[in-house]
């Protein structure tokens, strides 16, 4: 594509907005009359909700709304119990002391260790703490294992990541009438107002869910929040709209989190590298909701020809998780990365060298397609001539001294290619301006941008030019800005749209020049005929000419998923610092090689990159939510003991895009990145930690403790 | 807020109180309840001002304000509830994120953890009074150009940050940015953009 | 955040006065960063919030020729930044630099640093009535630990969180306590108290009390200091295990040290016995380990935090390590 904007850097369109403060946010929603909504929560972990009296909150001045919540039964601690609406903060936040709950409390289990125990308190009714929920299986493990040189069995741990966005969970709901109107912070408009559809038993028709600008979500705003139920029945109840923002406790409480793994893998190889056997038994937690599924890399990474998977939920006492960017891929990388590491140090190998021999251009997974495209092994390649491979340790720990140097990778596997049905319009106004509307949402991912991008593109326009609408369920249906579908979804419905405007704006100025519409060429805001550029018509008299506005329909059409398999690729390297005294981390050096088809706009493509190696670096290092295991409370439900990597954890880091372009996926072959570039970062990270000490801490974060105690494991010779 | 009754007894108020609120040029109502809401504490060695709130002047973007404010208000909670600015953001509420990060006399301070009453007669900077006459400030447009963020949530605040920087370290190091921005959280993890971002505003300033 | 009512006082006197005279609960805010903190959870709830900022005399720093003078009402960066403090007392700055962000330094004071609450989570946590909130017991003894105390706790297992105090104690500073009775001096080291002696209290500062001021001993010639803070992040974050070490040493042998430990005990951790086997003694990275070791001799880490053991021997010899 001899592009002009798409494949470049293009500063966003709204920048100015956002840094001079002006780009609203849910949090900064404030309408007339507007009460501030606030939610009691459980104490207990598990209790009878006996009674709800709402008497004296109902009787304190400013309160205008009260509500009972409770369903029965209480399952975690921080599970809403009742909630109210005042004139401001302060006086809801009284009036919530004023609720009088008798409770009856029950027996609780908050570790899942110790729910998997017999005779641990049951948490669903009638339903066992422990259910497999995954599994697959091909050829025969036994056999496999028989075959190889080496067979080693290790037990990787992935924490309780919480998502923690800048802006906390908030909604603010206001009626007319039988129509509601919801400012959300969320990552899925459409499926907000379905949900409130249901929730409310009101029509979905005369919902209207908005949101303008959001303060990163990560998975943890995909659906309906309980809170944006809360405030719409509190300002039902009340008469007036009602704000429901969570509080950042509140946040580290309620509103999910990235399910824990505890990954036992047994793998076989043989002294050439060729992988034989894997099997995988996963134990995940998700508190009192499923835990997420790892086996996607095991079972579709590498061409092994004996896998057997099994994973089990364990139930907790706790919150319910849910999607963290890249749900499962980014645990499960985390495991069998570490595992291919400690496969490669067993044989003496290179450990790119062992993913090399096991390099797959078909999926390994049920269908057994050919990869449409792949670039995994561009990926690799690239990324290890930047990070300079050939300076890693040869054998784990070989470096000397108090501080340890080490080199490591990991790959990226994710979907990330798009919904088809996904709508765009174009808009071409009289005047001879031009609209972009969509109903996804720009989640701080540059949508807006990209969709400039591709409009203008197409349209021979400036990014600048083009006026972007997104962000509301009353425009055309687009997906939830989740699984790294947005931009080829969105995208290609955009091309589409722009594709047939200037087909009709080519048909107008035809009439004008007196040509056919096929000989109109269009560049620069003119039309012309070929070789008579001297004689052209203007972009605003084709525009005139249209005499009204003229609404062009763009939808993201269906990939040839019957024949092939369409993926999202990368591979990152992480050159570390470890200090065997204090056990304490430092990225030094960072590269990021990413497969994500063709890139629509290369700046903020790279800041999807650099966030997703960020976030990884700080689960690989700080991050974990720590739950006092009697009472099932989070005891770090901050941003002070919960810890997330700051501007002095921070490598130098390069992105690398291999710009495979997939042509059969959709017309302008682009694919997710936001996912694709969080999965690999923890475990290059643990990787490049094993290539430093020589033995791999196995369980993430990486804190002080737990390499100390690694380095203690080493020492002992297991 | 709750309304203290009136006192029979102004005894509070110190000449030298009243001074200062005519000095602020907000005469009139803006005064009064400043008279009525304060009193004292009478001590041996004197009687203590103290009140529940406080008529206070704040000079905010080159603006002066005279509202009252609750003792327990927070400088971030008048800024966002009462003056409308809503570009200072309330992440944490902890002093442990920066994103409501504010110049205080120009110099940066977590507006959550600050009460309002204490910033009387002083002046305040939000990312509102960045731009002057409509045209960006440097550190603005460095962050703009060079995508020094994500969601943005975060962004005020590593705003207010930087050009208080900038002004006291024209030309930093790449370290020296590193440790000046250590204050402010980005949950995307942008950090390697936004610190391209203020080394482009150093030298957009510097040119 | 509850209502309360705030106090300006604006001398030391007035000050005293309103202490001792004042019979609602009162909590001192000096720059706030730490109080408001506990206002908003409710962890704190005074009636009266007594505002230091206006009180006059009670900030600034003094070089006098027996010593530095530091106002408690002192910014920590006006601290970092002081041409006495850079000169004579590096480690000061280091320690300084070390704590919090550069936006709580603009506010947070040398005073509130050194009075600051501990950081455990279940004291922070309001619905949690534990010892130090008047409660029958210690949530952390049993429960998660990572960051507790090993040496010195019993009841209660906070760690004292300031960065200033250890390094502090290592230059011998003493505190003024004032109030309306009078005034006293006391060295900081005996300013902290162990929860053995009052659970509910880190220091021995009574209510109608408040500091006002800090003293350090003009630099001995030949004196050194280091501060070396280990945590998990790279900033932003309190200490694991920290060792302020000042002393002097001459052709490799220490004539004078003293070390101070934090992040591992309800107070500021003195190591005697590591002064002692290093005292005299040239300085060589062998004996800083020993002697590292037997300061650590009588700690009883609790179930998650044993890993500190080794923290803090790491940053005592790293710090003892660092003057020569």
């Amino acid at each position: 594509m001899d592009a002009k904007y798409i494949g470049k850097a293009t500063p966003r369109v709204d920048g100015r907005k956002v840094v001079t403060g002006r780009a609203e946010y849910t949090h900064d929603v404030r309408l007339k009359d507007m009460l501030f909504g606030m939610i009691l929560r459980s104490p207990h972990a598990a209790a009878e909700v006996v009674s709800v009296d709402l008497a004296q909150a109902k009787a304190l001045p400013g309160v205008l709304a009260a509500l009972s919540l409770a369903e029965g039964r209480v399952r975690y601690a921080g599970q809403q119990v009742a909630a109210v609406a005042a004139v401001d903060e302060r006086t809801a936040e009284k009036a919530l002391g004023l609720i009088k709950v008798d409770y009856k409390v029950l027996p609780s289990v908050v570790e899942w260790e110790k729910a998997r125990e017999p005779g641990a308190p049951q948490v669903r009714e009638a339903k066992p703490n422990v259910e497999k929920f995954s599994e697959a299986a091909r050829g025969d493990v036994e056999k496999g294992l028989k075959e190889a040189d080496a067979v080693i069995e290790r037990t990787y741990r992935t924490a309780f990541e919480v998502h923690n966005p800048a802006e906390t969970h908030a909604s603010v709901a206001a009626w007319e009438g039988e129509r509601l109107t919801v400012y959300d912070s969320t990552q899925n408009v459409h499926g907000v107002r379905d949900g409130l559809a249901r929730a409310l038993k009101v029509p979905a028709a005369g919902i209207t869910v908005i949101k303008h600008y959001m303060g990163g979500g990560f998975g943890s705003k995909l659906g309906l929040g309980e809170h944006t139920v809360v405030a719409a029945l509190l300002a039902r109840e009340a008469g007036r709209p009602v704000r429901v923002a969570l509080s950042r406790r509140e946040n580290g409480m309620c509103v999910g989190y990235r399910p824990s793994s505890f990954q036992t893998y047994k793998a076989g190889i043989k002294k050439d590298g060729t992988l034989t056997a894997l099997s995988l038994v996963n134990y995940a937690s998700g508190g009192i909701d499923y835990g997420d599924e790892v086996l996607e890399p095991a079972v579709d990474l590498y061409r092994i020809p004996n896998v057997k998977v099994e994973e089990f939920s364990v139930f907790t006492n706790t919150g319910a998780g849910c999607a963290c960017r890249a749900p499962g891929n980014t645990q499960g990388m985390f495991g069998l990365e570490g595992l291919m590491d400690e496969l490669a140090a067993a044989i003496g190998m290179d450990p790119l060298e062992v993913r090399r021999k096991n390099y797959t251009t078909r999926s390994q997974g049920d269908t057994g397609l050919p990869y449409s495209t792949k670039g995994l092994d561009l990926c690799y390649a690239a990324g290890a001539k930047a990070i300079g491979w050939e300076r890693r340790n040869r054998r784990p720990g070989e470096g000397s001294g108090p501080v340890r140097r080490g080199i490591g990778m990991s790959s990226s596997l994710w979907w990330g290619t798009g919904v088809p049905g996904t709508l765009a319009d174009i808009v071409l106004y009289p005047d001879g301006s031009v609209e972009v509307v969509s109903g996804t949402q720009d989640i701080g991912t540059g949508t807006r941008t990209h969709m400039a991008v591709v409009a203008a593109e197409t349209l021979g326009l400036e990014p600048k030019d083009i006026v972007v609408n997104v962000g509301s369920s009353d425009y055309p249906w687009a997906p939830a800005s989740g699984g790294s579908v947005t931009t080829p979804s969105v995208a290609p419905a955009v091309r589409e749209a722009a594709l047939k405007a200037v087909a009709r704006l080519k048909q107008v100025a035809a009439g004008k020049l007196k040509a056919k519409a096929e000989d109109v060429l269009m560049d620069g805001r003119r039309f012309f005929v070929k070789g008579a550029e001297d004689k052209p018509v203007a972009w605003a008299d084709v525009c005139r000419s249209l005499r009204r506005e003229t609404v062009f329909h763009g939808e993201a059409a269906a990939y040839p998923q019957d024949q092939y398999a369409f993926n999202t690729f990368g591979a990152h390297f992480a050159e570390v610092e470890v200090d065997l005294e204090t056990g304490k981390v430092r990225v030094l050096r960072y590269v990021a090689a990413q497969d994500s088809g063709r890139i629509i706009n290369r700046q903020t493509a790279e800041s999807q990159v650099v966030g997703g190696i960020t976030q990884g670096l700080s689960a690989a290092l700080f991050e974990e939510r720590v739950l006092d295991s009697a009472t099932g409370r989070s005891v770090n439900p901050n941003l002070r003991d919960y810890k997330i990597a700051t501007s002095l954890d921070i490598p130098e880091i390069e992105v690398i895009f291999v710009d495979v372009v997939d042509e059969r996926l959709n017309i302008l072959g682009a694919k997710g990145l936001g996912e694709p570039a969080r999965i690999p970062s923890s475990a290059a990270v643990g990787n490049a930690v094993f290539n430093a000490i020589g033995v791999h801490v196995r369980e993430i974060p990486m804190t002080p403790k737990r390499v100390l105690e690694a380095l203690k494991r080493k020492e002992a010779g297991s | 807020m709750d309304k203290k009754p009136v006192r029979k007894t102004p005894g509070g108020v110190s000449r030298r109180d009243f001074i200062k609120g005519v000095g602020t040029g907000a005469l009139g109502t803006a005064v009064l309840p400043r008279l009525f809401a304060q009193d004292a504490i009478a001590t041996k060695k004197g009687r203590v001002p103290v009140f529940d709130s406080k008529a206070v002047t704040l000079t905010v973007n080159g603006s002066p304000k005279t509202l009252t404010v609750a003792a327990n208000e927070t400088l971030l909670d008048v800024l966002r509830n009462r003056l409308e600015l809503a570009g200072a953001k309330k992440v944490c509420d902890r002093g442990e994120c920066g994103g409501c990060t504010v110049l205080l006399d120009g110099v940066p301070v977590y507006a959550c953890m600050f009460l309002a009453v204490r910033a009387d007669g002083r002046s305040v900077t939000t990312v509102e009074g960045l731009a002057r006459g409509g045209k960006l400030h440097p550190v603005q447009e460095a962050f703009v150009e060079n995508d020094g963020y994500q969601c943005g949530f975060c962004t005020p605040g590593f705003l207010m940050t930087t050009a208080a920087f900038l002004e006291k370290n024209p030309s930093p190091t790449a370290d020296e940015i590193r440790q000046a921005l250590s204050g402010n959280l980005c949950r995307c993890g942008n950090y390697a953009k936004i610190t391209k971002a203020v080394a482009a505003a150093a030298k957009m300033k510097g040119a | 955040m509850r209502e309360f009512r705030i106090a300006q006082p604006r001398t030391v006197e007035e000050l005293a006065a309103l202490l001792a005279e004042t019979k609602e609960s009162v909590a001192l805010m000096a720059g706030g960063t730490d109080l408001i903190d506990m206002l908003k959870s409710g962890v704190a709830a005074p009636d009266l919030v007594v505002d230091l900022q206006g009180v006059e005399g009670l900030a600034g720093i003094a070089p006098g020729k027996d010593g530095l003078r530091i106002g408690p009402l002192t910014r920590v960066a006006a601290l970092a930044a002081d041409p006495a403090v850079v000169r004579d007392f590096p480690i000061l700055k280091e320690a300084a630099l070390s704590l919090a962000t550069p936006q709580l330094r603009n506010v947070g004071t040398v005073g509130g640093n050194l009075c600051q609450r501990p950081r455990c989570w279940y004291f922070r946590d309001p619905e949690v009535a534990c010892r130090k909130k008047g409660g029958m017991r210690c949530f952390a003894m049993r429960g998660r630990n990572k960051y507790h105390a090993v040496l010195g706790g019993g009841g209660c297992f906070i760690v004292h969180p300031s960065d200033l105090a250890p390094a502090l104690i290592s230059l011998g500073a003493a505190v003024t306590v004032a109030s309306a009775r009078g005034e006293k001096s006391l060295p900081l080291e005996d300013f902290y108290r162990l929860p053995s002696v009052d659970v509910t209290r880190e220091t021995s500062l009574g209510r109608d009390e408040f500091l006002k001021d800090v003293f350090v001993p003009a630099p001995k010639p030949g004196q050194k200091g280091a501060y070396v803070k280990l945590k998990e992040r790279g900033t932003w974050d309190f200490a694991v295990a920290s060792a302020a070490v000042s002393g002097v040493v001459k052709g490799g042998v220490a004539s004078e040290i003293a070390i101070v430990a934090g992040g591992i005990a309800p107070v500021p951790w003195r190591m005697k016995a590591a002064e002692e086997i290093l005292r005299g003694k040239p300085v060589t990275e062998a004996l800083a380990a020993r002697a590292a070791a037997a300061a650590l001799k009588e700690a009883s880490p609790l179930a998650e935090n044993a890993y500190k053991l080794e923290l803090a021997a790491a940053a005592v010899k790293r710090a003892v390590l660092a003057l020569l």
